[in-house]
């Protein structure tokens, strides 16, 4: 590796879009040790030579506020990164060069990179960024992230910077902060290098501006009376407030001569007055993520066509193995574990991709924001960002899509509670089940079975919002939206579709590897090894039936509930066949390969379920682990075995809970 | 007054920030520090406040905002 480079700079600097076009597929997406942060770091080549380099999560300083925050500056101050590229939006300097500003003083070499050109010309804004590398000291470009063709200065920007060390000039900051009382002694008492790689200038305005993670470093080297000393001078200082007001002063004067702007006006857009009107908001937020939602199924079909071929080539596969004399066991493990994990996983990779895609683009197009803004004051009630709310909406359709949808939530805690959440929200699988079972045992009663559902859906995750957000949404950091409402953007097709491509390929490994186990363990418990003997689950079920009755389900239907967990559709296939004697093996692979069920299944049911245990099945299995491929989809996009584990056995302990409460409910009433 | 109790369409300048350490350095490092100027763009109930400064447009939760004590310009 030549060198490592760590891309930093505010939210919507354009961090990802440099990443994802410097790396192209070469990247990974995994989580920072200890951290509930994603971490995402890849490879380039230029020149022959290799790079590595880090997208440092958003924030808009690196003051030691959050894990984001913390990780950027553990991960820079380290010597981890030989270079830092700070960038900065062109159309909002002023505001954007606050992060550079901020970096200013760490004496770890840095280029800047004023990105979205093209967005500061269409504004008739004009950047001498010569003038600014002669103040700064640092090399300093401006660029179109978006335009592949021209990250030809970038790497000009980056040899320089790697080759000089260049450290930013800071005698102008250093002016603004010493106007602040006691900085100058400040300084004298925290010496450069106290902390490694610091500046006394960025470790001064850092204990002036209550940074905790500085201070009990201090803590750690300064001598007690030197502590009180400088105790004494940050307690007068004016905290961020005022070193925040030196550093807009500096970047004022840095450009001052280097930045030529008109006056801008703001007025709100057409799309902007409908989706920030008070009254048409919300009816608009929603239509855009239904439209979006419906969107999504077009890349999707020709995969989901391709899934449901392969689904299709079990029958005349295993005629054909068995014509040619392959063992029956063989013969099952290809077509009902492999064939049929795949067949799952093409048709749930079409619907990431195309969920991917089509809310990809509202992110990057800046609708995402609105959506945030819109719905911000109702998702803080559960602790989420207001964009959780497009994750819940798509999880009607299909509960992997909503995972899959989290992938614009940048805050990871925040992530894991909305796809924790989302499984509370009953699925189109479900919903094709409920009403017909419902309506089945309760006749018109099924309207008032199916508001029992989604008033138990509001029940449930306000709850479980509850149990999981102590831990994923520390109270301490629960605060309101302070975000930008970043201009509309057109979307850059081709960054895009690599980005969809490169996430759906990852999709596609992480996920193989988690249905394909998932499937097999089914299977291996459901296939009868010694033939005319019932299988492993089968004979637990009988065993632990008396548990179960408590529950409200006998062994077939407790059965159907645990299959009801692979797949919702299979749930029926496996009662009808149960209750007539059929093989429960065959029964579960062929009902979740989709075929029909028994005709007769009415009859089978009424006969042999009670309506107390039929309302405690219906909510038994809508608030079940939704499936697999949710499963998988959650394991993808937390990164953590340890939280998907967590939220899967929580489902299903709390689907038993449920079931067991209906159950009691029921009895009281028949 | 406080920023929550601006009139939408007005002017107004910040005269004073005051809130946790965390809360400091978060609206400082966004862009709003004692003295600059935001056009309030809008304020409804239940919304966040929509304002406009140093070329931007930054949403505010309405509590958050309490902490942001301005005066009005126009
Ligand atoms: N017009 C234009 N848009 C850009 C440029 N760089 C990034 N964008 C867009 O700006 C938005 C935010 O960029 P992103 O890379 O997600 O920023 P991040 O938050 O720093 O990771 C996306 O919609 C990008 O497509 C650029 O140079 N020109
Ligand atoms: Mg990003």
């Amino acid at each position: 590796m030549t060198a490592t480079i760590a891309l930093l700079g505010q939210p919507n600097s354009g961090k990802s879009t440099v990443f994802n076009a410097l790396t192209g597929l070469r990247q990974h997406v995994g989580n920072w040790p200890g951290k509930t942060v994603e971490k995402k770091e890849g490879t380039f080549l230029h020149d022959g030579k290799e790079y590595a380099v880090a997208d440092l999560p958003g924030s808009y300083s690196l003051t030691a506020n959050s894990d984001e925050e913390e990780i950027t500056r553990e991960f820079i101050s380290s010597g981890k990164a030989d270079v830092v590229c700070i960038l900065a939006d062109s159309s909002q300097l002023e505001r954007s060069l606050f992060m550079m500003a901020d970096y200013a003083g760490i004496n770890v070499p840095s280029f800047l990179v004023l990105n979205m050109a093209d967005v500061a010309e269409d504004q008739g804004k004009k950047i001498d960024a010569k003038a600014l590398e002669d103040k700064l000291g640092i090399p300093v470009i401006q660029l179109s992230a978006t335009e592949n063709k021209k990250y030809d200065m970038f790497f000009e920007a980056m040899n320089r910077a790697i080759e000089n060390k260049s450290l930013i000039n800071i005698s102008g900051l250093k002016t603004e902060l010493e106007k602040i009382e006691g900085f100058t002694k400040l300084e004298e008492l925290i010496p450069d290098g106290s902390i490694e790689n610091y500046s006394a200038l960025w470790l001064s305005a850092k204990a002036i501006e209550n940074d905790r993670l500085v201070i009990d470093k201090l803590k750690n080297t300064l001598a007690p009376d030197v502590i009180k000393e400088v105790d004494g001078i940050r307690g007068a200082g004016g905290g961020a407030v005022s070193t925040g007001n030196s550093k807009f002063a500096w970047i004022d004067e840095l450009l001052a001569g280097v930045l030529q702007k008109k006056d801008d006006q703001v007025k709100l857009g057409k799309l902007d007055r409908m989706y920030l009107s008070p009254v048409w908001g919300k009816p608009a937020v929603i239509l855009t993520i239904l439209f979006g939602l419906i969107g999504s199924f077009i890349p999707a079909l020709p995969f989901m066509g391709l899934g449901q071929a392969i689904g299709g080539l079990k029958a005349p596969i295993a005629e054909a193995l068995f014509s040619a004399g392959v063992s029956e066991i063989l013969i099952t493990v290809i077509c009902n574990v492999v064939l049929q994990s795949f067949s799952y996983i093409l048709q749930m990779l079409g619907f990431v991709f195309g969920v991917v895609l089509v809310f990809g683009l509202l992110e990057e197009v800046g609708v995402m924001a609105r959506i945030s803004y819109v719905f911000d004051n109702s998702m803080a009630k559960l602790g989420l960002q207001g964009k959780s709310v497009m994750p819940f909406l798509i999880s009607f359709g299909c509960t992997m899509g909503g995972a899959a949808g989290t992938r614009v939530i940048d805050n990871w805690g925040q992530k894991v509670l909305t796809i924790a959440l989302a499984w509370a929200v009953p699925c189109g699988a479900a919903w094709s089940v409920i009403p017909m079972l419902a309506s089945l045992f309760f006749g018109p009663g099924a309207v008032l079975v199916i508001i029992a559902i989604l008033l138990t859906m509001v029940l449930h995750m306000w709850i479980t919002a509850k149990i999981f957000g102590r831990k994923l949404v520390k109270t301490g950091e629960r605060y309101g939206m302070i975000m930008e409402l970043p201009p509309y953007h057109k979307p850059k097709w081709g960054a895009l579709f690599r980005y969809v491509l490169g996430r759906t390929k990852d999709t596609f490994f992480r996920v193989s590897k988690v249905v394909l186990l998932v499937c097999f363990l089914f299977w291996a418990l459901s296939y009868s090894f010694v033939p005319g003997t019932d299988p492993i689950l089968f004979k637990i079920g009988k065993v632990i039936e008396p548990v179960t009755k408590v529950f409200g389900m006998g062994w077939q239907l407790f059965m159907a509930f645990i299959a009801s967990s692979v797949g919702k559709e299979g749930a029926l296939g496996v009662i009808s066949a149960l209750f007539n004697d059929g093989s429960f093996y065959s029964a579960f692979s062929d009902a979740m390969s989709g075929a029909g069920v028994a005709a007769d299944l009415n009859e089978v049911l009424l006969s042999n379920v009670t309506k107390p245990e039929a309302l405690a099945f219906i909510f038994a299995i809508t608030f079940n682990m939704p499936c697999v491929v949710a499963l998988a989809a959650t394991y993808q996009e937390t990164a953590s075995a340890k939280w998907t584990a967590k939220i899967a056995a929580y489902y299903t302990v709390g689907a038993l809970v449920l079931s067991t409460i209906v159950y009691h409910i029921g009895l009281l009433i028949w | 007054m406080s920023l929550s109790e601006a009139k939408a369409n007005g002017e107004v300048r910040v005269s004073r920030i005051s809130g946790d350490a965390r809360f400091q350095s978060r609206i400082t490092s966004i862009g709003i520090t004692p003295g600059c100027a935001l056009r309030v763009i809008r304020n409804d109930r239940n919304r966040p406040v929509l304002v406009y400064s140093r070329n931007t447009m930054i949403a505010l939760n309405r509590k958050e905002c309490s902490g942001i004590e301005v005066e009005v310009l126009s």
